[in-house]
Formats: C-alpha cells, sequence, structure tokens
C-alpha cells in the first residue's frame, strides 16, 4: 500500500508529510512524497533555460531530500520529483503510475474562515481525485507524530455512503482502532428537517438520523472483528458547523467524508456538508469519493 | 527504512513505478517551428522596440535608418553565434556571467554579469514607460478625451503608474503566471498585423498627398556609407544592436524545440527575416509619411523621438489609433515578462556561485521561481525609473541610448569570452574556425568600438536628447556611473565573499577541462 505525499518546503508541505506519517504508522503504508514542478511544455512566453530547470530540479530534490530526514525510521518512504501542467494533476498521474491509495496534503494553515481553507489547487484535486485525498490541517507538523487513535465517519444516506462505510471499515481494521459512526443532522436545513415558526426541530429528522445510525452501525459491526469497538452518533445543531462543534474530539483521531452529496457534474468534488465540516473539525479530514476506483476497504 | 531513488541508482534500482515518475524531465521537443518564432518575436517586442528606438536613430542618421537597422544586425549575429557556442557548451543561467568567468576569472565575470543586470534592469524601466504613454493614450481615445493622454506628462502621475505597472509585471514574475500558447499567438499576430496596417495606411496618406511631409524613397537611405560621420554611425548601430536584442533567444532554443535539428536554426532566420523586413518597412513608411524634419510629426522633432508612434498613430489612422495602442501595450507587457526573467537568472546564478548574497540563489517553494532576486531586479528598476524621470528632460531616449551602450558592453565581454575559451580548439574544424572564432571575435571587436565611442560621444551635452548634468551628458554620467557603481559593488562582495574572487568555486579555465562541468548549474 502506498500513499502519495504532496510535498513543497513549506508549512503546509510538512503539515501533510507529518499527517502521512502517522497515517503510515497506523496501516503500515509506504510513503511517496512527489513534488510536482510545472511541466515544461506548458506555453510560456520565457524562453526555456535549460540551466535554471536543472538548478531547479536540484533544489527540489534537495527539500525532498530533508523531507524524507523527517520520516522516522520504520517507514519506508522514497522521494519523486514529477513534471505536469499543474500541483493537482501531478499528484493524480502520480497515484496512478504508482498505485497509490491515498494523497495526502497540506491546507493553508492561515485560513481566515476557520481551521482549514482549501486554494486552488487542493480544490482541483478534490474535484478529480479517484482514490481519498486527506486534508492535513495548519499546525500538523508540530502536532506529534502519535498514530491515529480513532476513526469518525460521517455518514450519510446519499449515494457514496457504501464506498465511504467501506473506507472507513477498511481504515479502522487496518489500523486497529475504534470506530465512530456520526451522523450529523442540521435541523436548520432542507435536507435535515424544516424548522418550525418557533425554531424547533422537525421531530422526524432526528428520528429518521437515530434508524439510520442504527442500521449503519450493524453493517459496520458486521464486518469488523470483535476487538474493535464501534459506536454510533447521531449529532444535531442548528447547522451543520454546530453539528460538527458538539461533537467530541480525540486528540489524534481523523475524520472520513464522503463526496457523496456533491458528485454532481461540474460540482466541487467538497460539497455543502463536507465543506462546512472542513470549517469546524479539529482533527485532520479524509474525503472519500464516490467513484473511488480503490478505497482503503480494498485490503 | 527510508531511502531515496536517484534515477539509475545502482543500490537501488528503480522500480517501474518510480522510473516511470522520473524519466519525464525538461520538456524536450515541445516547442515547434511556430512555437520559437512567436517566443522569439515576443523577446523582440518590435510594437515596443520600434516606437522606442526609431526617433534617437533618426536624431542620428537621419533618413539612413533602414541602413542602419540591417548593418545593425551584423554584429548581433555574430555574436549570436558565439553565444550560441558557450550556451551549447555550458548551458547555466548565469550565462554572461557564468561564461565570462570561466573565460577571464572572476572580476570581469562579475562586470559581465553586472552589466547584463544593468542593461535589463534599465530596459525594464524604458518598458514600463513606453507603456505608461500608451496607457493614457489609449484611455483618452477609449473616451475621446484628448487631456487624458497629456496627463503621462505629469512626472507624479506618470511614475506611480508606472511602478503600478512594475508591481504587476513583478507579480506575475513572482508566481510565475503564463498566457496560453493560444493567447500569445493571438498577440504576437495581431501586433504585426497592426504594425503592417499602420506603414500601409501611412504609404495610403502619402500616395493621397495628405502625408505630414511627404518624403520620396531613395535607395540612398539604405547606404550606410552614406552616413555623415563615424560618429554618427556608431551611435546608430548601438542603438539598433537594441532592437535585434532578444533574437539570439531563438538561436539557443535548441534543446526545446521538436522536429528536425534544423528547426532553431530555421525558427531563427524566420524570426529575423520576419523582423528585419517589418522594421524596413515600417521605418520607410513612418519616414515617407513624417521627413525627419523638426515639424510637429516630423521624426526629427526632438518632442516625439522619445516614443513616435504615441504621436504619429493618431494623425496617421484616426480613429483606428487605438490598435497601435493595443499593440504596443500587449507587446511591452509580453516584453516585460520574458525581460524581466533574465536579471532574475544572473542574480540566481550569482548568489549560487558565491558572487552575490546566497539568499539570490533561494527559489520560491511554491511558485519554483528565483522569488528574491526577482523582486530585487524590480525594486531596482523602479528606483531607477523614478530617479531618471526626475532627472532627465527625456527619459525613455536617453534610457534607450544607454541601454544600448551597456548591451554593447556585457555583449561584446560574452563574445570575447567565447573566443578565449575556447582558445585551444579555435582550428580544429573550419566550423570552430568560424563560430567559436572568427565569428565572436568580429563581433565583439565591433561592439567594443561601439561602446568607447558611444562612451566618448555621449559626454558632449548635446548628445541624443540633449540632457545633461553641469554640461556633461547624461548618458555619459549614466554608463560611467553604472559601470562606477559595479566596480564598487564587486570591491564590496569581494571582501565579504572572498571565495568567489579567488577563484575557488568557478575557476577560470578553457573548453573542456576538468572544471567545466562546474560551470553547469548545479554544480
Amino acid at each position: 500500500m502506498r500513499y502519495v505525499v504532496g510535498y513543497t518546503d513549506t508549512d503546509e508541505g510538512r503539515d501533510a508529510l507529518a499527517l502521512a506519517v502517522r497515517l503510515a504508522r497506523t496501516t503500515g503504508a509506504r510513503l511517496d512524497l512527489v513534488l510536482v514542478l510545472e511541466s515544461a511544455e506548458r506555453a510560456t512566453l520565457v524562453p526555456a533555460d535549460p540551466g535554471y530547470e536543472r538548478y531547479l530540479r536540484e533544489t527540489t530534490e534537495g527539500w525532498l531530500a530533508t523531507g524524507l530526514a523527517h520520516v522516522p525510521a520504520g517507514i519506508e518512504a522514497t522521494t519523486h520529483v514529477v513534471y505536469a501542467e499543474s500541483p493537482a494533476d501531478g499528484l493524480l498521474e502520480a497515484v496512478e503510475t504508482l498505485r497509490a491509495e491515498l494523497i495526502v496534503i497540506g491546507t493553508s494553515p492561515t485560513g481566515l474562515l476557520g481551521r482549514f481553507t482549501l486554494g486552488s489547487d487542493a480544490n482541483a484535486l478534490l474535484h478529480s481525485a479517484p482514490v481519498p485525498v486527506a486534508l492535513a490541517p495548519g499546525g500538523c507538523a508540530a502536532a506529534g507524530g502519535a498514530p491515529i487513535s480513532r476513526v469518525t465517519c460521517a455518514i450519510g444516506t446519499r449515494p457514496g455512503a457504501d464506498e465511504l462505510l467501506a473506507a472507513a471499515i477498511g481504515a479502522t481494521r487496518r489500523g486497529d482502532v475504534p470506530l465512530r459512526l456520526v451522523s450529523l443532522v442540521a435541523l436548520d436545513q432542507p435536507g435535515g428537517a424544516p424548522a418550525s415558526a418557533t425554531g424547533t426541530a422537525h421531530p422526524d429528522a432526528a428520528t429518521r438520523a437515530e434508524a439510520h445510525a442504527a442500521a449503519v452501525l450493524e453493517e459496520a459491526v458486521a464486518h469488523l472483528p470483535a476487538t474493535i469497538t464501534v459506536t454510533s452518533q447521531v449529532a444535531t445543531g442548528r447547522r451543520i458547523e454546530d453539528a460538527v462543534a458538539a461533537l467530541d474530539w480525540w486528540p489524534d483521531e481523523i475524520a472520513l467524508v464522503g463526496s457523496s452529496r456533491l458528485a454532481q457534474p461540474k460540482r466541487l468534488f467538497l460539497g455543502s456538508t463536507a465543506a462546512k465540516m472542513l470549517r469546524e473539525l479539529p482533527v485532520p479530514l479524509m474525503v472519500v469519493p464516490r467513484d473511488a476506483e480503490f478505497t482503503l476497504g480494498d485490503l | 527504512m527510508p531511502e531515496t531513488t536517484p534515477p539509475g541508482d545502482v543500490a537501488n534500482p528503480p522500480t517501474a513505478a518510480t522510473a516511470a515518475l522520473s524519466k519525464k524531465g525538461l520538456g524536450a521537443g515541445t516547442v515547434g517551428l511556430l512555437g520559437a518564432i512567436v517566443i522569439g518575436i515576443s523577446c523582440i517586442a518590435p510594437a515596443y522596440t520600434l516606437t522606442g528606438a526609431l526617433g534617437p536613430t533618426v536624431a542620428v542618421v537621419g533618413t539612413h535608418v533602414p541602413a542602419i537597422f540591417l548593418v545593425g544586425f551584423i554584429p548581433m549575429l555574430l555574436v549570436a553565434f558565439g553565444y550560441r557556442e558557450l550556451n551549447s557548451r555550458m548551458p547555466d543561467s548565469g550565462t554572461s556571467f557564468t561564461w565570462a568567468t570561466r573565460a577571464f576569472g572572476p572580476w570581469i565575470g562579475w562586470l559581465a554579469g553586472w552589466g547584463l543586470i544593468a542593461a535589463t534592469i534599465v530596459v525594464l524601466s524604458n518598458l514600463a514607460g513606453i507603456a505608461v504613454d500608451f496607457f493614457y493614450l489609449m484611455l483618452s481615445q477609449i473616451f475621446q478625451n484628448p487631456s487624458i493622454a497629456d496627463l503621462t506628462s505629469n512626472p507624479f502621475v506618470n511614475v506611480v503608474t508606472c511602478l503600478a505597472f512594475m508591481l504587476g509585471a513583478t507579480l506575475i514574475s513572482y508566481r510565475d503566471m503564463q498566457t496560453t500558447q493560444k493567447l500569445q499567438y493571438v498577440l504576437v499576430g495581431f501586433q504585426l498585423l497592426v504594425m503592417v496596417f499602420f506603414g500601409v495606411v501611412a504609404f495610403i496618406h502619402v500616395g493621397a498627398g495628405d502625408a505630414f511631409d511627404a518624403t520620396a524613397i531613395s535607395l540612398d537611405w539604405f547606404n550606410p556609407f552614406a552616413v555623415g560621420s563615424f560618429s554618427a554611425f556608431a551611435a546608430g548601430l548601438s542603438l539598433s544592436i537594441f532592437i535585434f536584442w532578444g533574437w539570439d533567444v531563438t538561436l539557443t532554443m535548441s534543446e526545446e524545440t521538436k522536429g528536425s535539428t534544423k528547426t532553431p536554426g530555421r525558427a531563427a532566420t524566420l524570426t529575423v527575416v520576419i523582423i528585419v523586413v517589418l522594421y524596413l518597412f515600417l521605418s520607410v513608411a513612418l519616414i515617407s509619411y513624417s521627413g525627419v524634419g523638426e515639424g510637429e510629426y516630423g521624426l526629427g522633432n526632438s518632442d516625439i523621438q522619445g516614443n513616435v508612434f504615441f504621436s504619429l498613430a493618431g494623425p496617421i489612422l484616426g480613429p483606428l489609433a487605438i490598435l497601435v495602442s493595443i499593440a504596443v501595450l500587449s507587446s511591452s507587457a509580453a516584453s516585460l515578462q520574458s525581460t524581466f526573467v533574465s536579471p532574475a537568472r544572473t542574480l540566481l546564478a550569482m548568489g549560487h556561485y558565491g558572487a552575490l548574497s546566497p539568499k539570490f540563489a533561494t527559489v520560491h517553494p511554491k511558485f519554483f521561481t528565483p522569488g528574491y532576486a526577482t523582486i530585487v531586479s524590480s525594486v531596482v528598476a523602479s528606483v531607477f525609473y523614478t530617479v531618471m524621470r526626475f532627472v532627465s528632460e527625456d527619459v525613455l531616449w536617453d534610457t534607450i541610448t544607454t541601454l544600448g551602450m551597456l548591451i554593447c558592453f556585457y555583449y561584446g565581454l560574452t563574445a570575447f569570452a567565447c573566443v578565449w575559451y575556447f582558445r585551444k580548439q579555435w582550428f580544429a574544424s573550419a566550423r570552430n574556425a568560424f563560430f567559436q572564432f572568427a565569428a565572436p571575435l568580429v563581433g565583439g571587436l565591433i561592439l567594443a568600438v561601439l561602446f568607447v565611442t558611444t562612451l566618448i560621444e555621449s559626454a558632449n551635452p548635446d548628445y541624443g536628447s540633449g540632457s545633461n548634468i553641469g554640461g556633461v551628458g547624461l548618458v555619459f554620467i549614466l554608463g560611467v556611473v553604472i559601470i562606477l557603481l559595479g566596480i564598487v559593488i564587486m570591491v564590496v562582495q569581494s571582501r565579504v565573499r572572498p571565495e568567489f574572487f579567488r577563484g575557488r568555486i568557478l575557476a577560470a579555465g578553457v573548453a573542456g577541462d576538468a572544471n567545466e562541468t562546474a560551470a553547469a548549474l548545479p554544480e
């Protein structure tokens, strides 16, 4: 099993690497640190300069070597400099060539809107990745390298929920960690339930969520060995953000969300619920595509 | 256990997957014939170049501009041959700096690098200055309000706008934003079409008898020997070196061009044919239309010589004059982008080899550009333009003349570096004898003569635009100050960073010696 790490000589790159190390510690995967340079094939008004290209290559290989030095012994890791039209393209090509099962990238630590902000590169990646994408929040690099302690999976009823559950089960089994299944209910939203004039929730929403959670829990338990604890929780709040904030989080856990809501043509891969979760999450987030070619469940 | 996989590492033979990832290196064979011509024309930026250089050239050689443009190509071609030899032997982003260091040692190498950086910084300020003129001209054309075009002569408005343009160009370079290939083709095609249209309409006015000062075309215009004096000839030549500056890149794009090995040569030839024909056509058209007198639209009028299209587009094209504004603006923008790269890369190489602070060698971790060097170049060019705008009576003219001189300086050094570097293999073959010895030697000598002549002549307060400080020509002062400043900084650097100046990092040598690979970045 291989994970592609989108590495750059920046805080985001170091965050991504730190998260990847923690994931690899949990699952035993090997890491491929990939640094994407702009392809010389792109159109440019500036004449290409082989001297500079070579200097750039050497410099970036130096950065990768520094990154590699931060990978603790016991985790297998390799570095690559690849050329592509865009960072997202480069990582996707690397995933395909290396048959990797996960991409780990950093997110800008200076986001004004919350913990995660997604740049255009991360968005492009989430839009088209055939494998799960793990997003490392800012400050990951400083947070220590403990293995993942629990997997929380935010699961709904939309298409793609099965793949997401499979991924969550796979990750849990592989890492031998507890699994928590979470149903998020936003009471204000048409998707949750229409709020009445007094602001109280439609009673059906919570009930339906409870029933769904119970069914999912049953399925997860059936696919996991008895040694792994599986819990289920319905989180409610006026908005999805409130529901997420209401949950308690372990310091070293990771959250899984699906892309099911968003995989309409020409829509952002990361839909409204996942995007809202991003804003509130205190832990790394892994986004699992609806039409994943491989998921963490393929073990 | 962590491991690295350098390609072909014996201890860690690359797996099929890693090999597939590492094999794509430089985009070898990605630029076709048309692409190479587009890059070449875009770097030369004929619309910008001609509006800047035509006036000053007419001022020194009158109607003999076509002759001077033709002759001016010869030293450029000869030096470009040497440039290509060095580039294929030591492909290094430091270009003139690295090559002159390898040939003549650290001191002369440092000065060659300084000359290149100074020349590109001077041209950056000129480019931005021309763009400011046309920006306000275009606004006045859009709003049909001639008073907007006069804003450019307000030094404060002018400087602020110029700094804004500089900032934009810096950001584009710093973040390495590139236009799509289609847009480049459109912009270059548009630029050429508008220039041809401009010339054709000028001729129509001449034919219709309503030209400003219709002047009959004479074969004499094409005769370089008819130029009155040697000093005028030299001054004209050093200006016409500038109009072909940038052409050499097409000759060196050997590794990137696809198709047969003849592609670079063909691209360079076609580029220069297009450019020369365009220059001759347009200069003949404008001289026929305006004459070289000192009347309102005469090319001899010193008020319009720093930027002739600016003044002539309106009378010739009427309401369509806005096309010229757009063509010159897009030409300047493209040229700003390609020009910004060269001082930054030379500074980067100088930082890398220890000739300047290692900060210059840093690469931006996200944009992969020489970020620090780019910002320093931009700040220096901005300060230079601001000072010049207030000191000089005719900033564009003076910067173009200074530029011609600086190009002669560093191109000349580069040509001699080629001759000296290959000294042990001059006569190994007829090819070497021509490309490594004869061509660069003659080219270098011509540039050296031009440099010295221009320097001496420019001390005269009446030289060029007539700008002077205390009775000494401004261009002379600029040239001397720039070179002396280079020497001062070099001496300071030699105290701070003695390693480079003792030749321990990049040693002088000859072609084929053991140190040759050290000159190809990275070490």
